[in-house]
């Protein structure tokens, strides 16, 4: 394992780095770090973000929030703004590995990682976020759906970096986030759920059952359509598993996960139910 | 290259190369307590506090520590008086071949000093990344527990 560390102070600088060939970025490293321990990856040079200025702020831009490249899940966790306005967030956060691991790994690391389990993209789909790229062309935004094009893969190209993610605040909406680990918080999610309520208006997205993080919209229309009231679960279970195309892997078999998350769509409507429907 | 850390308040100027993480750096100054089992972020042993705050020096560049607080365990017995988490590991038998105690105790020192009365809900979560062979935990659960119970006033059971 043999590769330089580069530590640049400023966006510019960064910029500049990020035009060397076989460099990786990397923020908190929990990810890359274990992946070229692995020998997955093996990049010549490391830009590390920790000297750059700035890039940790979490903003409230009205009806958004704008969360910065450097900051890690267990800032978030103590953000006032997201406390208030997007405890669907929190909720994610807080599923994320331990301690530790929320100490050094960022929300930005998070989505670039690209993980189909990654905790925190759940409530970045149904915020409607997108995802700020800087780049030598300047800045711009793409829905994070677009951003993310399969497991480790994004739109990225060569040169850019992530400087922030936007989101809708969600604060009026009523937040549940279930996960199915095998130990745990520390597993990697088997198969996750998160959904937004309010009224008759439904968001739902899973973690861990397809290339990415998918977004039911079909199951979302039929909601509205009978007005929240689901008169058959199993159509709506139905339009749900048409987005689902889970994998076989070490941790769990594609059967498996399927019924998952049948049994936590059940298990979540039920408990909706009592509580807000 | 030259880099200056400050572990346990005592400031040391060491030669690294740049890849070099903290882990490996540490040791080599002589901090044996810090730990390397997985050496890939998955266990906890090789913790120590950053700024007061648990992180895994095994996947942390030594780099990335210049001009912040690193804590190691050994910071923790003061003049042959041990810390009252190092004292209640050994009440319960939180502490069996020890290798994880290290890397517990400084996860369990920040969690105080965050939440004085955690629950055994918050303990068990704070403490989800450290893994130990040895005792099944409940021993280790209990010397946190036993810790708040003796601040809070409450029986010592
Ligand atoms: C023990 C353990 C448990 C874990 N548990 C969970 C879990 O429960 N849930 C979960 O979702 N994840 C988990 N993870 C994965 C990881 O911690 C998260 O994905 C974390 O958010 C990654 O953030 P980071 O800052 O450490 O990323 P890094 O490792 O620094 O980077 C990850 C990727 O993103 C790229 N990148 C980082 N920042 C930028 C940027 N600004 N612009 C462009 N590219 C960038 C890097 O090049 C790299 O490809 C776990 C990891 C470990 C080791
Ligand atoms: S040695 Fe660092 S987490 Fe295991
Ligand atoms: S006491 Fe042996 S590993 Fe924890």
């Amino acid at each position: 394992m043999s590769f330089d560390v580069l530590m640049p102070e400023s966006e510019d600088e960064l910029l500049t780095l990020l035009m060397s060939e076989n460099a990786k970025i990397m923020a908190g490293g929990t990810d890359i770090l274990v992946r070229i321990r692995a020998g997955k990856i093996k990049p010549e040079k490391i830009i590390s973000l920790s000297k750059v200025r700035g890039m940790d702020e979490i903003i409230d831009k009205g009806d958004r929030i704008y969360i910065g490249c450097k900051v890690t899940h267990s800032a978030a966790l103590s953000s006032e703004i997201l406390k208030e306005h997007s405890p669907i967030m929190l909720m994610a956060l807080r599923e994320i590995g331990s301690p530790q691991i929320r100490n050094r790994g960022t929300i930005v690391g998070n989505i670039v990682n690209a993980s189909p389990a990654g905790d925190s993209i759940i409530p970045l789909y149904l915020s409607n976020a997108r995802v700020v790229i800087s780049g030598p062309k300047g800045e711009y935004k793409l829905p994070i759906e677009e951003f993310i094009k399969g497991p480790g893969k994004t739109a990225l190209s060569i040169g850019e970096f992530v400087r922030a993610v936007e989101f809708e605040k969600s604060g009026s909406w009523y937040p549940l986030f279930y996960k199915v680990g095998q130990r745990t918080a520390m597993a990697i999610a088997i198969a996750s759920i998160g959904l937004l309520v309010k009224d008759n208006n439904l968001r739902i997205a899973f973690g861990s059952v397809a290339p990415t993080v998918v977004r039911a919209y079909k199951a979302e229309r039929y909601f509205e359509r009978n007005n929240g009231n689901i008169a058959v679960m199993d159509e709506f279970i139905e339009l749900c598993m048409e987005y689902i195309s889970p994998i076989d892997d070490v941790r769990a078999s594609a059967w498996y996960r399927k019924e998952v998350i049948k049994n936590l769509l059940r298990d979540t409507f039920n408990s909706l139910r009592k509580k807000v429907l | 290259m030259m880099l200056e850390l400050t572990v346990n308040g005592r400031v040391h100027s060491v030669e690294i190369n740049p890849g070099e993480m903290l882990l490996d750096v540490l040791r080599r100054l002589g901090y044996k307590s810090v730990r390397r089992s997985c050496d890939n972020a998955s266990c906890g042993n090789c913790t120590v506090l950053l700024d007061g705050k648990p992180i895994l020096s095994c996947t942390t560049f030594a780099a990335r520590a210049t001009g912040h607080k690193i804590e190691t365990v050994e910071s923790l017995e003061k003049d042959g008086i041990l810390h009252p988490i190092q004292e209640s590991l050994l009440e319960t038998g939180g502490a069996q071949c020890g290798f994880c105690i290290p890397g517990f105790a400084l996860t369990a020192k920040a969690l105080l000093e965050e939440n004085p009365e955690p629950t055994e809900e918050e303990i068990r979560e704070a403490l989800n990344g450290n893994l130990c062979r040895c005792t099944g935990y409940e021993s280790q659960i209990r010397a946190i527990l036993n810790i708040t119970h003796k601040r809070g006033g409450l029986s010592n059971d």
